[in-house]
C-alpha cells in the first residue's frame, strides 16, 4: 500500500548493484559516474523547471502592476510585488458569492456522490449476488465512458424539466455516485478482513451496522481520497456549470473565464491573475494535505 | 472468501443457507441501488434518447414538429465538409498528443524509480501539480505565455530578435493545445507508471544484470514488458479522451473575452469535431444532428477501441498472476 515504502526498499537493493560496480572502479571511472549524476538529476531539474514555469509566470503576473505586466521589453520580476491585486481580486466583484456557488455546489455534490459511492462500493465488494459481476463490469466500462457522452442528451432532458440553471443536476449525479469512486471504495473494501464481517453477523448486526460500524470508520483513507477528487471535479470544472448555470448562477469558474474590467471595459489582467491565483490556491493546499492518499487513490483507479 | 463464508454457515441448514444467500442479494441491491438508477436514468435513458432523436430532426424546442428523419442525420454528417474536417483535426491531435504524453510520462517515472534517487517525493509531487489546477487557471496560464501581445515566449524572444510578435494562439493553435495537454497529463500518467515500474520484481532485473545484460537490455527484456499492461491501459484512457476534447481549445481561444465565452469558436486548426458537435446542437439547436454527431463518435471511439485491443496480444505482456502490480 505505502509508495513510499516500495520506493525505499527498491532503492537500496538496486543501489547495492550499484554500488559494488563502484568500488570496483578507478578514479576516471568515479569521475565518469559524478558526471552521469549530474546530467541525470540535471535533466530531471530542467524538467521539473519547464513544468513549474508556467506556475510561477502566473505568480509573478498576479503581482504585477496592468503597465509592468504590458511592457516592451519584457519584464520578468515586478519592480515591487503589487499586493494590493488581491484585493482588488476580492473586492472589485462580488467574488465571496461566486466562490460560495462554488462551495456549495461542491460541497453538495461531494457528500452525495461519497456516501452513494461508498455504498455501492461496500454493495460490490462484499455480497454475492446474481447480477454482481455483469454489474461491475459496466461500472468499470462506464469509468472509461467519457461524460461529455451523456452529458450532452442530459442536457436536452433537463432543459425539458426546467433543471437547467439550478443545482439539481449536481445533486442528481451525487445520489448517482460516480463510477471512478465506486471503483475506488471497491477495491479498498475488498481488502478488509472477512472474520470482522462474520463476528458482527453472529451477533445478528444488519448489514446496514456492519457497513456503518465496521467498515466505513476504517476506511479513513479512501474516504478523504474521495471526497477530495470530488471536490476538485466540482470545484476545477467549467465545462458543466457553464451549460447547467447561467449568469445568475455563475461560478467563481464560470467568472474568472473572462478578464475583470475598469469602468471603461479594459481588461485588468493582473487583477484577473491574483483572483485566478486565489481561486487555485484551496486546492494546492488541500494536495499538500493529503497528497499521500491522493497518489493512492490515482493508482488503485490507474492499475485495473 | 468463498472458503471461509462457507465455514461459517456450516452449522446453519440447508434451506437457512439459500434464505441467507437471498438476503444478501437483497442487501446487494439496496446498496448499489442509487447507483443502480442513476445509471438507468443518467446515463443509459440520456443514451438512448440520443439515439431515437437521432433519427428525427427535434430542435430541442417543439415536440409537434418532430419528423422522422431515418437515417437522414448520418447520411448528412457522412457529406458534412466541417464534421470531416474537424474529425480530421481531432486524429491528428490525438495522434500526436497520445504517445508523446505516454512517452514523457514514462519516461520521467523511469527517471523517478531509478536507484538511490534523491528528493524523489519533491519531483513528484511537482510533476503532479499541473494536474490538479484546475482548466480555466491553466488556460489561463497558458494565455499568459503564448499571447501575441504580453506572452513570455514572445517576450523572451524578442530580447534575441526585437519585435517578435507571433500570434501562437491564432497561427499554431494545435500545438498550443498539445503542450497543454501534456503539462496536464503526465502527472497522473506519471504517477501510474511509477506504480507499475515498481510493481516489476526486482529479482528479474537483478538475474538479468548479473547474467551479463546491461541496463538497456535489461529495461528492453524485463522491465518494459511487465509495463505493457499499464502502458495498455494508460493508451486506451488517453484514445478516449483526447477524442472527445471540447472545452480546452474553446477557452483557449475565449479566456479573458467579456462575454460569449461559450459561443467562442477556435481558429480553424483547433476546430475539433466534439466543438462542432457543441455548436450544431448549442448555437444552431440541431439537436437531432447534433446527437447523430454525437452516436457515430461513440461508434468511432468503440471501434478504434477494439482494435488497440487485438493489436494488445503482439505487445500486450499478461502474467498469470500479477502479484506486484496490486499495491
Amino acid at each position: 500500500m505505502s509508495l513510499r515504502a516500495n520506493d525505499n526498499e527498491r532503492a537500496s537493493t538496486t543501489g547495492a548493484a550499484f554500488s559494488s560496480v563502484g568500488q570496483r572502479a578507478t578514479d576516471a571511472g568515479r569521475a565518469q559516474r559524478a558526471i552521469r549524476v549530474f546530467l541525470y538529476y540535471g535533466v530531471l531539474i530542467a524538467a521539473v523547471a519547464a513544468f513549474m514555469i508556467p506556475i510561477i509566470w502566473l505568480l509573478l503576473g498576479s503581482l504585477k502592476l496592468n503597465a509592468e505586466f504590458r511592457a516592451y521589453p519584457i519584464k520578468i520580476l515586478p519592480r515591487s510585488p503589487i499586493w494590493n491585486n488581491y484585493y482588488d481580486a476580492l473586492t472589485l466583484v462580488p467574488f465571496f458569492v461566486y466562490a460560495g456557488r462554488s462551495l456549495l455546489l461542491a460541497l453538495l455534490y461531494t457528500v452525495l456522490v461519497v456516501i452513494s459511492s461508498a455504498f455501492a462500493g461496500f454493495g460490490f465488494a462484499r455480497h454475492r449476488a446474481p447480477g454482481r459481476n455483469t454489474l461491475f463490469i459496466l461500472v468499470v466500462a462506464m469509468v472509461m465512458v467519457p461524460q461529455i457522452v451523456t452529458i450532452i442528451p442530459q442536457f436536452m432532458l433537463y432543459s425539458r424539466l426546467g433543471l437547467v440553471g439550478t443545482y439539481w443536476p449536481w445533486v442528481l449525479w451525487g445520489i448517482a455516485g460516480s463510477p471512478f469512486h465506486i471503483f475506488l471504495f471497491r477495491q479498498f473494501f475488498a481488502g478488509f478482513p472477512k472474520e470482522l464481517e462474520d463476528a458482527a453477523e453472529i451477533d445478528g448486526c444488519t448489514r446496514l451496522r456492519v457497513f456503518g460500524q465496521i467498515f466505513l470508520p476504517n476506511a479513513g483513507p479512501v474516504l478523504a481520497a474521495s471526497a477530495i477528487f470530488a471536490f476538485q471535479w466540482v470545484w476545477g470544472d467549467f465545462f458543466l456549470q457553464s451549460i447547467f448555470l447561467n449568469e445568475s448562477h455563475a461560478t467563481l469558474a464560470m467568472k474568472l473565464a473572462s478578464a475583470y474590467v475598469d469602468p471603461h471595459g479594459n481588461p485588468l489582467y493582473t487583477q484577473t491573475l491574483a483572483a485566478v491565483v486565489i481561486y487555485v490556491l484551496p486546492l494546492i493546499v488541500v494536495f499538500f494535505l493529503a497528497q499521500k492518499q491522493i497518489v493512492r487513490g490515482v493508482v488503485t483507479t490507474g492499475l485495473k | 472468501m468463498a472458503a471461509t463464508s462457507q465455514s461459517v454457515n456450516l452449522p446453519l441448514r440447508r434451506g437457512k443457507r439459500g434464505a441467507r444467500a437471498r438476503r444478501v442479494a437483497r442487501w446487494f441491491y439496496l446498496f448499489i441501488g442509487p447507483w443502480l438508477l442513476g445509471f438507468v436514468c443518467l446515463s443509459l435513458f440520456p443514451l438512448l434518447f440520443a439515439l431515437v432523436i437521432s433519427f428525427t430532426n427535434y430542435d430541442g424546442l417543439n415536440l409537434l414538429s418532430v419528423k422522422f428523419l431515418g437515417l437522414g442525420n448520418y447520411l448528412r454528417a457522412l457529406q458534412d465538409r466541417n464534421a470531416i474536417f474537424a474529425l480530421q483535426r481531432t486524429m491528428i491531435f490525438a495522434l500526436v498528443s497520445v504517445p508523446l504524453n505516454l512517452l514523457f510520462s514514462f519516461c520521467i517515472a523511469l527517471m523517478l524509480t531509478r536507484e538511490r534517487l534523491r528528493a524523489r517525493g519533491v519531483f513528484r509531487t511537482l510533476f503532479y501539480l499541473p494536474s490538479i489546477i484546475p482548466i480555466v487557471a491553466t488556460v489561463w496560464i497558458w494565455r499568459l505565455i503564448m499571447d501575441r501581445n504580453f506572452g513570455l515566449i514572445n517576450g523572451l524572444l524578442s530580447l534575441i530578435s526585437p519585435g517578435t510578435a507571433v500570434a501562437w494562439l491564432v497561427d499554431y493553435p494545435t500545438m498550443v493545445l498539445i503542450i497543454m495537454s501534456l503539462w496536464i497529463g503526465t502527472g497522473g500518467a506519471m504517477i501510474i507508471f511509477m506504480a507499475g515500474l515498481q510493481g516489476v520484481p526486482r529479482e528479474l532485473e537483478e538475474a538479468a544484470l548479473i547474467d551479463g545484460a546491461n541496463l538497456f537490455q535489461m529495461f528492453r527484456a524485463i522491465t518494459l514488458p511487465l509495463v505493457t499492461p499499464v502502458v495498455f491501459y494508460q493508451l486506451i484512457l488517453g484514445i478516449i479522451f483526447s477524442l472527445q476534447i471540447l472545452i480546452e481549445p474553446i477557452l483557449l481561444t475565449g479566456i479573458g473575452s467579456t462575454n460569449g465565452l461559450m459561443t467562442t469558436i477556435p481558429p480553424r486548426p483547433n476546430y475539433m469535431y466534439m466543438v462542432h458537435v457543441y455548436n450544431q446542437i448549442f448555437s444552431n439547436q440541431r439537436f437531432g444532428y447534433g446527437a447523430a454527431l454525437l452516436w457515430l463518435l461513440f461508434i468511432l471511439t468503440l471501434a478504434l477501441t477494439l482494435i488497440v485491443f487485438r493489436t494488445s496480444r503482439y505487445w500486450v505482456y499478461y502474467e498469470v498472476e500479477q502479484e506486484g502490480a496490486r499495491t
